[in-house]
Formats: C-alpha cells, structure tokens, sequence
C-alpha cells in the first residue's frame, strides 16, 4: 500500500478577502464601524487636498505667459507656471553663463560615466573606482566649472583626472563584455600572457606613462573661459556645496571618531572639543561666522572666496555630526571583534579598516543617508548669507518685475525637485542596506 | 605619540599665523583699481532697485548707480561685482572690507550714519511710508484705521514707523508681521488684515501685481520719510567724494539735457559751458577724484543722466514698477522736486 499519494491534493481556494478587491477593503479599511468612519474620513480629507491641488496645479495652471499679468489675464485662480519655466535655467544653474552651461552638463555627465561601473556586476575593482571619484573628479569638475588658467599642480591633477576617467571608462566596458579587468585586457592584447610578472608591470607602467604624457599635452592646449563662483548659483551650486560635504564628511567624520575613542590624551581632546565645539552652534552661525566674521581678521582688500568658506564651514559642520554617528557604530561592535583582530597579528590601522568599520559602517547607513539627505537640505541656508542657491534663485522670482508677487509656484516646484532628490538617496539608502545585509537578516 | 607631536606643532603654528590684526586701512579706490572691478553691495533682490532678471544678470535703480561709479572708475560699466547681502549682515558686509560700496534701498538714518561706522551720502530715491487699502474698504485716510488690523513686514523701519504712528495718533492698531512681503500681501488679499503699510513705491509695485489692481489703493498719508542712497565706509573721503559726484553727474546731467543718446554730440559741439566741464572737455574737475577725464563721460554715455534710469526701472519704462515721477519729491528740484546736485564747475 503506497504511503504517499500519487496525485496532487485539489488547492483550496483563498478566501475570499484575500484575492478580491471588496473583500481586501473589508478587511483592511472597513473591519470595524469605528474604522469605517476613520476611512471615510480620512478619503475625504485626501479628495479635497488633492482636488484643490489639481485645480490650482495642474487644470486652471497657466503654463505659457509672458509675464504673471499675463497669466492674470487667462486665469487669475490657477498656479502661473509660466514663471517657473522662464527661469528654469536660472533656478538650475543660477547666474552661470549661459553659454557655458554646456561644462555644468559635461561636468554631470562624467560623473555619471565614472560612477555607473560601480553598479555594473560583472566590473572589478570598484573600490578603487570609488575612490577616484572621490579624490581626482574633484579637480576635473572644479576646472571645468571655474575654468581660466591652469597652475602645474591642477594640470597634472587634470591629466591624472583624465587619464583616470579613461581608463575607468575602458576598464568598464571590458568588464562588462569579458569579465576582465583592464590590465588583464592590455597584457592579453599585447601577448604577454605568459611573460614573466616583471615585464608585465613594465608594460603597464609604459602605458600609463605614455597616456599621461599624451593627455598632458593634450590639455595644455585646453582651457576653458574663467567663470567666477559668484556667478555659481541655483541647483547646481546646491550640489556642489552639498556633494563636497558629503564626500568630505564621511572621511572627516570617520578620524574625529576614531581620535574620540583615541588613547592618545592629546588627539582625544582635541577631536572632542572640535566635535562638542561645532555641535553645539547652529549651522546659519557657523556660516555667518565664516563669511562676516572671518575676514574682520583679515587684511583689507584680501580677496575672499565665500563659497570655499561656506564649503569648509559646512564640510566641518558636518563631520562633527558624523563623527558621533560612526562613534555610536563602532560602539555596536563587541571587544572580542578588536581583541581578535590583534590576536592574527593586525596592527591599529588595518583592525579598524578591514574589521571594525565594514562591520560598523553597516549599521549606520540609515543614520549617514538621514545625515546627508539633512545636510542636502541645510544648504538651502547659505541663500541668506547670499549665495544663490535653489532656495535664493527660486525665492528671486517672486522679485523679477515681470513676475513681481509670484512666490507660491518657485516655492511648490522646489519642494518638488527636493523631495525626487532626498527620495531617491532614501531609496537608494533602502537598497544598500539590503545588499549589504548579508548573513545579518533577522 | 608621533601622531600628538605633530598635532601639538600644528596647532601652536595654527595659533602664531592666525589673526595678525586688521591692516593699515588702504585707499579704497586703489584697492579697487588693484582689484579690477568695484564690489558694489545690494540685498536679496526687491522690485526696480536690484533684481535677478530669468539670464542671470543684475538690473534696477541701484544697480544703475553701482553701474555708474564703475564707469566712473574704469570708464566700463562691467567691471562691477554685485554682491548680494541680507539685511542682517548688509553694514559688516561693508566694515569688514567685503563690500566698497553698499547701494541697496537702506534708509539713511542719524544713528546708522553716526554709530554704525558708514557714511551715507546722497540720496538717489526718496520715499516714504504708507497704507494700502481695499477700495471698498471705505477708508479714505490713514486716521481711520483706528483699532484694524495692519500687516508690515518685520525687521525694517516701516514695523517701528507704524507703531509710532499708532501711539502718537492713538489709533490702537493691530500690528501683524511677516518676514517675507509675498506672504504679507497674500494675507492682505485673503482678508487677514485690513490694510498693509510699507514704503510707497514698493506697495505701488505690489498692488500692481496683484490679481485686480484696481480694487486696491494707497491711502495719501505718507508718515516717514525714507531718502535711500548709497553708503560707504567712515573715513575715506576720497571714496565718498567719487560715489557720491557719481550721483551728481547723473542728476546733473538731467539737469544739463545731456542723455546717453545725445552725449557724444554734446561733447563735440556743445557749447554751454557747465557741459563742457561735466564731459571733461574744459577744466579739471576730474582731478580732485583722481579719476580719468572722462569719468563723466562714462557714466552718461554708460548708464544715463537719473531720469533715464528712473524711468527704466522705476517709472514708466517697459517691464519698470510704474511709479509716476511727477509730482514726487524725486522731480528735479527745478520741477519742484529734491534732486538737486550742486554745481559742477
């Protein structure tokens, strides 16, 4: 007699609430009278909002005028988009040029070139790819923007940049189609294969050598008009400020961190002053200091750089509040974590970046990315030292006498444009935290 | 221990090099010679006196003298840096050295003239408070708003102006303030206050913009005066000289019928004799400023005598507030009005 059944038991159907739509809103939404009456409520209050909105925003919004009396003219009740889409460049890219927005663009596009490859599966080494993007597309994208005459020390950083954007960008593409790195590629390509190591690294360094010496030739005889940052403004100048103090923020704050729980005297008093110092002062003081204070100091006529003043006072500002983020990570980590690093003989340095922070980094991802989605937002401050940011750019049309008393449209498109931003660095934040979760789902 | 050496010596290196003092204080004017272009302050943007326009670029009445005194200095109207400053910071903005000239609508008052460090020196726009109010409202005079509620935005002279009026004239009026002037006038449009008060020239401009202009109206009070002109540090005569004959040379040459249009002519073939020393084709009146010949010449031909920058940006001109000229204290004082400049000679 056969123990296991040969057919398939018939599957019983779900219940019902569970696959039709009246039956999941009667379990969801109208499970009790009290609830009822909550979700009849709360769908009234969502149908008002967002009919009032939809009629200013969107079917009494006036999308083309010439002016805001124009947009009077055709319908005095809905929004006056019109506004908005004047000053579009302006609120993008602020008093730049508007001949030379091309470099902002290229600026965004190589930036997007040199970070795409850490997302593509198949490409090596991306922990070096990251850090070229942190530490040499500073000096392209800071040329590019400002432009005028290179000092040696920028055009060399310019060739490294270039050269190093390059080879990321071939190394990429190799990896995607092969699955191999780039020096694999060249050594394969020149049919060194099987070469001793040593004249393969001679091979590598000559083509390094020669592509660095090629490109530095190149961008002698490249140069771009000299922009001043006055002339920086709107979003761009927003993610300037806000991209320099992120990238700048996590490296600062890691060190303060590590110098707090330092055993050295010295280095733990002066990183818990500098922390405790800049922590407990509003940011707008910080800034004010900066940009009014500062130069009381200075000898008259010394010419100053409020964005670079801005930019160290907010990259300060905010490794001290990273600082203690990293610190309560690193406290998660048990001793034993330490004790057993020194045990297989690693030193200080190589404990912390190879056990500790991968370890402790983890857990700080929802705290870092709220840090930094907070920093994105507390730029929008530097408008009232006057700096035209988003904020001041978007607050400036309401002032333009074509479009004198517009305020509400520049404000709700700004909000717009700051929640897809902060949204998508929340979401991405969801994603890494998932990937990297491994082995720690609970 | 290495690591708190280094950091020990870098700290006592921070601390010698650090803040030496403030500077001999220089000649403005060579430091902005030195410097290749005049940094002339003005605040967040506001309607006809500085303003973003959708490229970018600064335009508006004191713009146009900022303008001017570059053209003066350089003989090129661009060699000009605007920089924007809030209220809060606009008079260190220009103790500290950041600004050489603050050419924003600031009132020139006795105690920021004698306490503050600055000198103001000629008023280029005259205004003065008042009350807008619905036409249908019924009030016809600033006396009848006993008890109303009155919207001002905070921080400026306009909040302390209506209180005084409010006490001196017992009226008992219901001060509302706002930071920001947009929300002032959308809470006026709603009904939340009966009347709004501000200077006149900005509220002629506001209720233009407004959905139905006409229903709104400034009540004929005008109860402070507010003369708003470019301002400069203390104790450089020099440099106050160049602003404030920058002024005069506008004034003067409206005065003159010289225009941006016809100025070429009227250095070739003029005869009247005030010209000719304004353009710089007889005497040496450019001497005392220690400026080029021309200076005159530069600002007339550059940016125009006053009425052609009233009109441009605050009178009739297209896309300006609209604010009529005649009858104002900013008439030439030939037309009854107070812009008057001293002789040229």
């Amino acid at each position: 007699m056969a123990i296991i059944k040969t057919e398939r038991t018939a599957a019983i159907a779900p219940p019902l609430s569970e696959t039709t739509a009246l039956g999941w809103m009667r379990k969801h939404l109208f499970s009790s009278v009290f609830n009822s009456l909550l979700t009849i409520v709360t769908l009234f209050i969502i149908y008002i909002t967002v009919k009032e909105l939809w009629v200013w925003g969107i079917a009494d919004a006036v999308w083309v005028a010439d002016n805001r009396r124009g947009c009077f003219d055709i319908n005095v009740d809905g929004a006056c988009w019109a506004g908005v889409i004047a000053w579009l460049d302006s609120i993008f890219y602020g008093r730049y040029p508007r001949e030379e927005l091309w470099r902002i663009n290229l600026g965004l596009f190589l930036l997007v070139i040199w970070m795409v490859p850490l997302w593509l599966p198949r490409v090596k080494a991306k922990i070096s790819i990251g850090l070229t993007t942190v530490f040499l597309y500073p000096f392209l994208a800071g040329y590019l923007f400002s432009g005028g005459d290179k000092s040696i020390s920028m055009q060399i950083m310019v060739t490294a940049a270039i050269v190093c954007l390059a080879a990321n960008t071939v190394h990429s593409i190799i990896g995607v189609l092969t699955g191999r790195s780039l020096p694999e590629f060249l050594i394969r390509l020149f049919g060194k294969k099987n070469a001793p190591e040593k004249s393969q690294r001679y091979l590598l360094l000559g083509i390094l050598a020669v592509s660095l010496v090629a490109v530095y030739m190149f961008q002698m005889g490249w140069n771009v008009e000299n922009v001043s940052w006055t002339r920086w403004g709107g979003l761009f100048l927003t993610l300037v400020i806000s991209g320099i103090g992120i990238a700048s923020a996590l490296p600062g704050g890691i060190l303060l961190a590590l110098g707090r729980r330092s055993k050295m005297p010295v280095v733990r008093v002066i990183s818990t002053s500098f922390i405790e110092l800049f922590r407990s002062v509003p940011l707008i003081t910080v800034l004010f200091m900066a940009t009014t204070m500062f130069p009381l100091f200075l000898p008259e006529g010394f010419i100053l750089n409020k964005l670079v003043q801005v930019i160290i006072a907010v990259c300060l500002f905010n490794a001290c509040y990273l600082a203690e983020i990293v610190r309560g990570g690193l406290q998660t980590i048990p001793r034993g974590q330490f004790e057993a690093g020194h045990t297989i003989g690693l030193g200080y340095w190589q404990t912390i970046s190879l056990i500790i922070l991968p370890q402790a980094l983890k857990h700080m991802i929802p705290n870092i990315v709220g840090n930094f989605i907070g920093l994105l937002k507390d730029t929008t401050l530097v408008s009232i030292i006057g700096l035209f940011d988003v904020l001041g750019m978007l607050r400036s049309i309401s002032k333009d006498l074509p479009w004198l008393g517009l305020h509400k449209e520049p404000l709700v498109f700004g909000a717009m444009m700051f929640f897809l931003i902060c949204f998508a660095m929340s979401k991405y934040s969801r994603h890494l935290e998932v990937k990297l979760s491994t082995g720690h789902k609970h | 221990m290495k690591l708190s050496t280094l950091l020990t010596l870098v700290l006592a290196l921070a601390v010698m090099t650090a803040p030496v003092s403030a500077s001999a204080a220089g000649k403005t004017l060579d430091i902005v010679k030195k410097r290749g272009n005049l940094r002339c302050q003005v605040g967040t943007p506001s309607g006809g006196f500085y303003n973003l326009d959708a490229k970018g670029n600064w335009y508006g009445l004191d713009v146009a003298v900022c303008q001017a005194v570059a053209a003066a200095i350089f003989g090129d109207k661009n060699k000009l840096e605007i920089q924007s400053v809030s209220s809060q910071a606009r008079f260190t903005a220009l103790a500290n050295g950041e600004s050489d000239l603050l050419c924003r609508t600031a009132t020139w008052t006795m105690s920021r003239d004698t306490q503050l460090g600055l000198d103001f020196l000629t008023p280029d726009f005259y205004d003065g408070q008042g009350f807008t109010v619905p036409k249908n409202s019924g009030i016809t005079s600033a006396l009848q708003l006993k008890g109303a509620k009155v919207c001002v935005t905070s921080g400026t002279t306009s909040e302390l102006n209506l209180t005084d009026f409010s006490r001196v004239n017992n009226l008992h009026i219901d001060i509302v303030t706002f930071e920001d002037w947009n929300v002032r006038d959308d809470t006026y449009l709603k009904g939340g206050c009966d009347a709004v008060t501000g200077d006149k020239s900005s509220m002629a401009a506001n209720i233009a913009s407004f959905p139905k202009p006409a229903d709104h109206m400034i009540l004929p009070e005008t109860i402070s005066k507010e003369p708003l002109g470019p301002a400069v540090r203390h104790g450089d005569n020099e440099w106050s000289d160049i602003v404030r004959w920058s002024v005069f040379a506008m004034i003067n040459a409206e005065e003159l019928g010289v225009t941006s249009a016809n100025v070429d002519k009227m250095r070739a073939s003029s005869k009247n004799v005030d010209v000719r020393r304004m353009l710089g084709v007889e005497g040496n009146l450019n001497e005392g400023l220690g400026l080029s010949k021309d200076w005159a010449y530069n600002i007339i031909k550059q940016v125009g005598n006053y009425s052609e920058i009233y009109e441009q940006y605050i009178g009739s001109g297209k896309g300006a507030l609209g604010i009529q000229r005649k009858g104002t204290l900013n008439e030439l004082w030939s037309n009854g009005g107070l812009m008057y400049s001293p002789p040229m000679r």
